[in-house]
C-alpha cells in the first residue's frame, strides 16, 4: 500500500494526474449487451498483437527457393520457398509455435467478425447519426485496415491456397481502369510472381497497417470517452444524461473479464481447432491449384461476387474494361461507398439535423432497418456462392444450378429481405411494446439496514403514433 | 443480463457520491459465497497455469496448451466476472451529458488566437501565400516520385510470354514432349524449353479424340495431328491455373470461379464468369518428334487489363 500511495504521490506531483484520474474513474458507461462487441474486437486486437509479434520471431518473408528438411515427412526434401519452410518450422518445430499461429489466426477471423456484428450494431441502432458521424467514418477505415490486414497475413505463408489468392488479387487490381496495369506493377513490383510481392505484404501485415489501425483505435476510444455514448431509451434515460454503470470499478472488472474470456476462447479454438494447415495445401507453384479453394470468410463474399459475375468484358475505343471490374471493383466499390457515406446519405432524406445520444430500436427506422438487411442479404448471397463448389458436393447439386439460383437470388432476394424487414418493423412498432415496458415490474430496494422495499414502476412513456390507414 | 443487475440498486448521481470508499461493510452471505466460487475460480487458474508449465517442459503439446491456456485465462475470467457481478456495489448511477461545441463565441476566440500573431501576411491572396503553396505542391509531388520505383513500367510484358518459333515443348520435369507423351483423352502441362515453371508461359497439352476439334483452317494447322492442342492455363477470368478436364464432353473447367472453356471450339467460355477464350499456342513437330512452338499464343494470356488490346505485342 505505501509503495502505491508513494507512486501515486510521485506521479501527481510531477503531472498532476490525481484529480484526472479520478474523473476518469468516475465515468459512467451505460450498460447493454451489445455495448460490448467493439470491445470483443478490441480484446482480438489485443491477442492478435501479443501473438503476431511471436510469429515474426520465426518467419522469414523471402521467396528464395531452399529445400525442406524439417519434420514433415511428405514434404521433406521437396522446393518451398524460405517463408513456406519458415512457417512450417514455427508450425512444427518452435514450442507452442503451432498454438500461437493457429490463435492468430482464429483471432483475425473473430476480429473482423466482431468488427462487422459491431457495425450493424451501430448501422441498425442509428447510433451514427450527429454527432457520431466522424467516429463512423474512424470505424469504417478500421474495417478496412482490418480486412487488409486479415488479406495481407493470410498471404504470407507463400501456401498453394494463399498463392491463389493472390494471383486473384492481383487480376482484380488489373481490371481498375486506365491506372490498372500501372497501379498492379508499382504494388506487385513487376509480372504475378514477381518477387517482392511477400516482403511487401510483410511491411503492410506487421507495420503500415497495424500502426494506422492502433492509431485510429486511440482516435475512435477518444472520440467516445469525449462524446460519451449512447443509450437506449428507457426509465430516467434521456438526450442529455447517461445512465449507466462507473468505469471502476464495475465496467473495468467487466472489461478485464471479457479480455479474459475472449482470449480463452480464442486460445481453445487454436489449440483444438486446426486452422490454415498450409503443409497439407503444399508450396505455392504458379502452375498448381487446390480444389475446392475457398478463403477466409471475411473474403468470401468478394470470391463469391467472382463467381456470379456476368462474362462481359467492354472495349472501349480499343481500351478493355474486364469481366472482373463488375463484381470486385464496381461493386465493393459502390457497397463499400454507400457504408461509408450512409450518415450522410440517411440524413439526405431524413432532413433530421438533430443530435442523437438515445438510440433507435431497429423497429424505430423500419426503412433504414430495412437497407440494411437487404444489404447483408447481398453480402450473404454472395458468401454462399464463394461455397457453391462446397454445397455442389454436400446438396448433390452440379455448381452451375447453384450459380444460376443465386444469380435469380441476387436480384429478387435483396428486394424480399426489404419488403419482409419493413413489414415486420412496421407490426412490432404497432404493438407499441417497448422492453423497459415489458420489464417494467417491480423495484427492489434494500436499506442500510438490510431492510427490502418494492415501489411499482410506471410503464416508460410512450408516445404515440398517430394511426396511420 | 443487466436487468438482474439493475434491481436493487439506487440511482446516484455521479458527481455526488463522495465518502462512498471502502467501508468495513458486512459481507452478506451471497457475497461470502460469489467470494468462495470466486476463489475456486482463481485456484482452477493455479492448477491449469502449472500445467502449463509441465506440458511446455515435457515436449508441448498443441492441443493440451490451448485447452490448459484456455482454462486459465477461462477462470480468471470467471472469477473477475463474479466479482464483477456479485461481489460489487452494482448502482446505476446518472452523468449530464455537456453541452459538445464551444458555440459561435468559442469559436471566434480560437479563429482570432489563430490568426492574430500571424497578422496580415496571411492574407488569402498575398502573393506569399501563393508562393508557400506552389512550394508544398511542388516538394509534394517530389516526394511521390520514389514510389516509381516499386515497379517496372509495364510495357507490353503482359502481352507477350517466353513462347516463340522453334521454342521446344517440355513438361514439368523439363523433358521434351513427343506426339506420344500424352496418351488420348489424357492432358499435361508444359513450358517452352528453358522456361520451366514460368507462370505466364504454362500452357495445357491435350490430346483430343481425331476429328473432333471445330477450328478455322489456320488454327488447325496449329494442332500437330489434328489432335494435340495446346492452350494457355491461365484462367482469361481472374488468372488461376485451369486444372481440371473433362474428357467426356472436351471441358475444361477452372477450379476458382468454375469459368468452363470448350476445347473443341477454341477453347471459348461456355459457363462461368470467363468472357474469352483461353489463347491457342501454335505447335508444329520437328524432325525428331519433339513438339514445337510456331510462335507465341495467338492473344495475350490471362486476366484482360487495360490497354491488352493497344499497341503491337
Amino acid at each position: 500500500m505505501m509503495v502505491m500511495e508513494r507512486s501515486f504521490k510521485y506521479l501527481d506531483e510531477r503531472l498532476g494526474t490525481a484529480s484526472l484520474a479520478r474523473k476518469t474513474l468516475r465515468k459512467v458507461f451505460p450498460d447493454h449487451w451489445s455495448f460490448l462487441l467493439g470491445e470483443i474486437a478490441l480484446f482480438c486486437l489485443v491477442v492478435l498483437v501479443f501473438t503476431g509479434t511471436f510469429l515474426t520471431f520465426f518467419y522469414n518473408p523471402s521467396v528464395k527457393e531452399v529445400i525442406y528438411d524439417g519434420p514433415y515427412e511428405p514434404l521433406r526434401g521437396g522446393h518451398v520457398s524460405a517463408a513456406y519452410d519458415s512457417v512450417l518450422r514455427l508450425s512444427f518445430e518452435v514450442r507452442a509455435g503451432l498454438l500461437m499461429r493457429q490463435t492468430h489466426h482464429w483471432a483475425a477471423l473473430v476480429f473482423v467478425a466482431a468488427i462487422v456484428i459491431h457495425l450493424c450494431r451501430v448501422f441498425f441502432t442509428g447510433a451514427f447519426r450527429r454527432p457520431r458521424e466522424l467516429n463512423w467514418l474512424v470505424g469504417i477505415v478500421m474495417l478496412f485496415l482490418a480486412l487488409g490486414e486479415g488479406f495481407t497475413g493470410y498471404s504470407l505463408p507463400d501456401d498453394l491456397l494463399s498463392g491463389i489468392g493472390l494471383r486473384i488479387f492481383y487480376s482484380v487490381t488489373l481490371a481498375i481502369p486506365v491506372i490498372g496495369t500501372w497501379a498492379t506493377y508499382l504494388l506487385f513490383g513487376g509480372e504475378f510472381p514477381a518477387g517482392d510481392i511477400i516482403s511487401r505484404l510483410f511491411v503492410f501485415h506487421i507495420m503500415l497497417l497495424p500502426a494506422l489501425l492502433l492509431g485510429l483505435v486511440g482516435v475512435h476510444l477518444a472520440i467516445l470517452v469525449l462524446q460519451k455514448h449512447t443509450q437506449f431509451p428507457g426509465q430516467g434515460r434521456t438526450e442529455r444524461n447517461v445512465v449507466g454503470k462507473r468505469l471502476w470499478p464495475e465496467q473495468t472488472f467487466k472489461s478485464i473479464s471479457l479480455l479474459l474470456f475472449t482470449t480463452a476462447v480464442l486460445a481453445l479454438l487454436g489449440g483444438i481447432a486446426q486452422i490454415n494447415p498450409v503443409w497439407q495445401y503444399g508450396p505455392f507453384e504458379p502452375f498448381n491449384v487446390t480444389s475446392p479453394a475457398q478463403p477466409d470468410w471475411y473474403i468470401g463474399f468478394l470470391d463469391g461476387a467472382l463467381r456470379l459475375g456476368p462474362p462481359w468484358d467492354l472495349n472501349l475505343f480499343g481500351f478493355t474494361i474486364s469481366e472482373v471490374f463488375w463484381p470486385a471493383v464496381l461493386f465493393p466499390g459502390i457497397a463499400f461507398g454507400i457504408l461509408t457515406l450512409w450518415p450522410w446519405i440517411e440524413r439526405r432524406f431524413t432532413r433530421d439535423r438533430a443530435e442523437h445520444h438515445l438510440l433507435d430500436r431497429p423497429r424505430d427506422a423500419p426503412v433504414r432497418t430495412g437497407i440494411g438487411a437487404a444489404g447483408l442479404m447481398v453480402f450473404f448471397i454472395m458468401f454462399l456462392e464463394g461455397g457453391n463448389d462446397i454445397f455442389g458436393v454436400l446438396l448433390y447439386v452440379s455448381v452451375e444450378t447453384i450459380t444460376r439460383i443465386l444469380q435469380w437470388g441476387l436480384l429478387v432476394a435483396p428486394v424480399l429481405t426489404f419488403l419482409v424487414t419493413y413489414w415486420v418493423c412496421k407490426s412490432l412498432k404497432r404493438t407499441h411494446l417497448r422492453p423497459a415496458q415489458v420489464n417494467a415490474g417491480v423495484r427492489l430496494s434494500r436499506s442500510a439496514s438490510g431492510d427490502y422495499e418494492t415501489a411499482a414502476l410506471e410503464p416508460a412513456s410512450e408516445e404515440l403514433e398517430p394511426s396511420s390507414k | 443480463m443487466s436487468d438482474s443487475d439493475q434491481q436493487g440498486s439506487e440511482r446516484v448521481d455521479v458527481d455526488r457520491q463522495q465518502g462512498h470508499g471502502p467501508a468495513n461493510r458486512q459481507l452478506t452471505d451471497d457475497q461470502r459465497k460469489a467470494g468462495r466460487s470466486a476463489g475456486i475460480a482463481f485456484a482452477v487458474t493455479v492448477v491449469a497455469g502449472v500445467g502449463l508449465f509441465v506440458v511446455y517442459f515435457s515436449g508441448g503439446q498443441n492441443q493440451l496448451e490451448g485447452i490448459l491456456f484456455a482454462v486459465a485465462l477461462g477462470g480468471l475470467g470467471v472469477g473477475v466476472g463474479i466479482w464483477a457481478n456479485r461481489l460489487l456495489d452494482a448502482r446505476e448511477v446518472v452523468e449530464e451529458r455537456h453541452e459538445l461545441t464551444s458555440g459561435p463565441a468559442g469559436r471566434q476566440a480560437f479563429e482570432d488566437a489563430l490568426a492574430a500573431e500571424v497578422g496580415p501576411v496571411l492574407g488569402r491572396r498575398s502573393m506569399l501565400v501563393k508562393l508557400l503553396a506552389g512550394a508544398g505542391g511542388a516538394l509534394g509531388l517530389a516526394l511521390l516520385l520514389p514510389v516509381l520505383s516499386l515497379g517496372p513500367a509495364p510495357g507490353n510484358t503482359l502481352k507477350v510470354t517466353p513462347w516463340a518459333r522453334g521454342k521446344r515443348v517440355v513438361d514439368e520435369e523439363g523433358e521434351l514432349v513427343t506426339l506420344g507423351s500424352v496418351p488420348e483423352d489424357g492432358f499435361i502441362t508444359v513450358f517452352p524449353e528453358g522456361h520451366e515453371g514460368a507462370a505466364d508461359a504454362q500452357a495445357l497439352l491435350i490430346h483430343v479424340r481425331p476429328g473432333s476439334l471445330k477450328l478455322p483452317a489456320d488454327r488447325l494447322a496449329a494442332v500437330p495431328e489434328g489432335t494435340h492442342v495446346a492452350y494457355s492455363k491461365i484462367c482469361t477470368h481472374a488468372g488461376c491455373p485451369v486444372g481440371l478436364y473433362r474428357a467426356e464432353n472436351q471441358s475444361l473447367l477452372c477450379p476458382c470461379h468454375q469459368s468452363q472453356f470448350d476445347v473443341a471450339d477454341g477453347a471459348k467460355p461456355f459457363f462461368g464468369p470467363a468472357a474469352r477464350p483461353l489463347p491457342q499456342l501454335p505447335l508444329g513437330v520437328d524432325e525428331d518428334g519433339v513438339l514445337v512452338a510456331q510462335g507465341d499464343f495467338y492473344d495475350p494470356v490471362g486476366p484482360a487489363f487495360w490497354d491488352m488490346n493497344r499497341g503491337k505485342r
